[in-house]
């Protein structure tokens, strides 16, 4: 066997087995090791002579690791896209197993939206006679369905990234290492951005007023983090379903005075941003509560 | 702060937990060493209540609880113990699209296995080890219940644990998969500590050198199958016909009356006694049957 590159060219050099052993081994610099696989490619010498520097049981182990990874697959385009966006893969790997980050669920969602925001444009612009006409003209109280569906629509996708019965895989999690507060707030997060996307594109197709999308923001994510918040203090279900009536008791009372774009008023912003900092707060302060599981 | 192993395995003192008028654990108290212990008692004995506070899903309301040496009320202690644990519940639960390969991926990032290359080939290691190699691709809806075990068996023994905890594992498994299941856990390697839950005698009698029997929250016996077994000696008889005066009476694998009580039955001759005979006249005295 002749001595290893640097020096060697062309056909005529071939690996030497100290640097054989180290590419076997993985330890070669990473110049080398592509050398290496640039030349093993055309020489079946110095193939034969790498064969002899891998141990067996390690090849079968990278064999089999090659499978599984195959096996598992890339996931498809949403997760790669995610993957060269810097996302790690194994965030990655958690979102995907986050039923409100599932095409169905998204899917759902988008035809919520569509169906509620769709017939407010269509009162509107006077494609159905009548309906929520205002003297004519069309009124406020045609926003009430989308102002009432769309904070719930984000509400429902965060709790269905942390309610146990979403995840069947729930007392696994609980008593792995894996921080659940962690897990929480990465699933809930993105959950939350995913259904904000549709319901405030549907705020900008509506005849309401030009702020309207900024508008939803606030009161979506008060109303998570408050459903969120209240989790740490009671059953989650409950916690979800109390935050969901606190957003729909109010809009309804509004919407049969016929103001229901009040819920979305200054003075409503700046409560649900009050709402906002102090279950942050409680959430900070008893994020404990999501390391141990939810059976109590 | 790690796992101390040379201590025994699991310590409880005084554990009780209620659910609202049931009192599922009654100031429990034990000690499990390394080997497998079987955890052994009907249903609604607190069996899944007791595995599910050892495997930190769940709070005591009382007791004190040590795994290792680790002390799970700790929050960073906790951390430790789940980072040496495998837990199998009595229910695997799974998302419906989820194949065997991609399952077990998900479980090794719960378990802080974050390096895809390390993950896959800890996937592969479990794979190879339950024999579930061929089925990687596979949807985990379309196993049989006798691979679901396996796989069960497989996301538990994800990064080596020290400490498996399995609940009901050989529910639902018919006699040959049972058997399988058995000699999966008798030749499971690096020997962790294991306790499982059953309600079957016969798997403990099998498989655990050590034996609990839970009633009604309480521990009612701790040792051997063979101290199980001679709880019941000379006063299990065995014969052709039934016999009411007995204290209990139930048919064995060779279909024959095995009466257990003081008095011998006219016909019936005095047998060496079993797990079953012991379980069942510890069942009795406390009224579970």
């Amino acid at each position: 066997m002749t001595s290893s590159f640097p020096g060697a060219a062309g056909a005529a050099w071939h690996a030497g087995e100290d640097l054989l052993a180290s590419y076997a081994a993985g330890t070669a610099e990473a110049v080398d090791g592509w050398s290496v696989e640039a030349h093993l490619t055309g020489c079946a010498s110095c193939r034969a002579a790498l064969s002899a520097q891998v141990d067996p049981e390690r090849l079968a182990r990278n064999r089999s690791a090659l499978l599984v990874r195959a096996a598992i697959g890339d996931g498809g385009r949403a997760r790669r896209l995610l993957r060269r966006c810097g996302v790690p893969d194994h965030v990655v790997s958690l979102l995907a197993a986050t039923p409100s980050l599932r095409g169905s669920w998204l899917g759902s969602v988008i035809a919520v939206v569509a169906v509620v925001a769709g017939e407010a444009a269509a009162v509107s612009y006077g494609w159905i006679p009548g309906g929520g006409l205002v003297a004519g003209r069309p009124g406020a109280v045609i926003l009430a369905p989308f102002l009432l569906v769309a904070p719930l629509l984000v509400l429902a996708g965060v709790a269905a990234a942390f309610l146990p019965v979403f995840d069947p895989a729930w007392r696994l999690a609980a008593a792995a290492p894996f921080s659940g507060f962690t897990l929480l707030l990465v699933r809930a997060v993105c959950a939350l951005a995913a259904a904000l996307i549709p319901v405030t594109g549907a705020a900008f197709v509506l005849p309401g007023p030009g702020w309207l999308p900024v508008a939803l923001l606030l009161p979506s994510l008060a109303l998570s983090a408050a459903a969120l918040a209240a989790a740490t203090v009671m059953d989650p279900r409950a916690a979800a379903v109390t935050a969901a009536a606190l957003w729909a008791l109010p809009v309804l009372w509004l919407a049969s005075a016929h103001v229901p774009l009040l819920i979305v008023a200054p003075d409503a912003q700046v409560a649900c941003a009050a709402a906002l900092c102090a279950c942050a707060a409680v959430l900070y302060l008893r994020r404990d509560r999501f390391e141990l599981g939810w059976m109590r | 702060m790690t796992l101390n192993v040379s201590t025994a395995a699991v310590r409880v003192e005084g554990l009780s937990r209620r659910y609202g008028a049931i009192r599922a654990l009654d100031a429990v108290d034990l000690t499990l060493d390394r080997g497998i212990t079987g955890l052994l008692g009907p249903n609604g004995a607190g069996k899944t209540t007791l595995l599910s506070i050892l495997a930190t899903v769940s709070e005591p309301d009382a007791g004190r609880v040590s795994v290792f040496g680790l002390d799970p009320a700790d929050a960073a202690e906790r951390v430790e113990i789940r980072r040496g644990l495998g837990y199998l519940p009595q229910e695997l639960g799974y998302h419906r699209y989820f194949t065997v390969a991609a399952f077990l991926d998900y479980v090794a990032i719960l378990k802080e296995i974050t390096d895809r290359r390390r993950r896959a080939e800890e996937v592969a290691r479990v794979l190879a080890v339950t024999g579930l190699e061929d089925r990687a691709r596979s949807r985990i809806r379309a196993l049989s219940g006798g691979m679901r075990q396996r796989l069960g068996i497989a996301q538990a023994l994800l990064g080596g644990p020290d400490l498996l905890i399995l609940d009901e594992p050989t529910a639902g498994l018919d006699p040959e998969q049972r058997l399988r299941f058995r000699e999966l856990l008798s030749d499971l390697p690096d020997e962790p500590a294991i306790v499982l839950s059953t309600h079957q005698a016969d798997d403990i009698a099998a498989i655990c050198p050590q034996v609990i029997v839970l009633l009604k929250g309480k521990v009612q016996f701790t040792g051997t199958p063979a101290g199980l077994a001679g709880t019941a000696a000379g006063r299990v008889w065995a014969a052709d016909e039934r016999d009411d005066r007995a204290h209990l009476s139930w048919r064995g694998g060779d279909g024959r009356w095995r009466h257990i009580g003081d008095e011998q039955p006219p016909g019936a001759e005095l047998v060496t006694p079993t797990v079953e005979d012991g379980y069942l006249l510890l069942s009795h005295a406390a009224g579970d049957r």
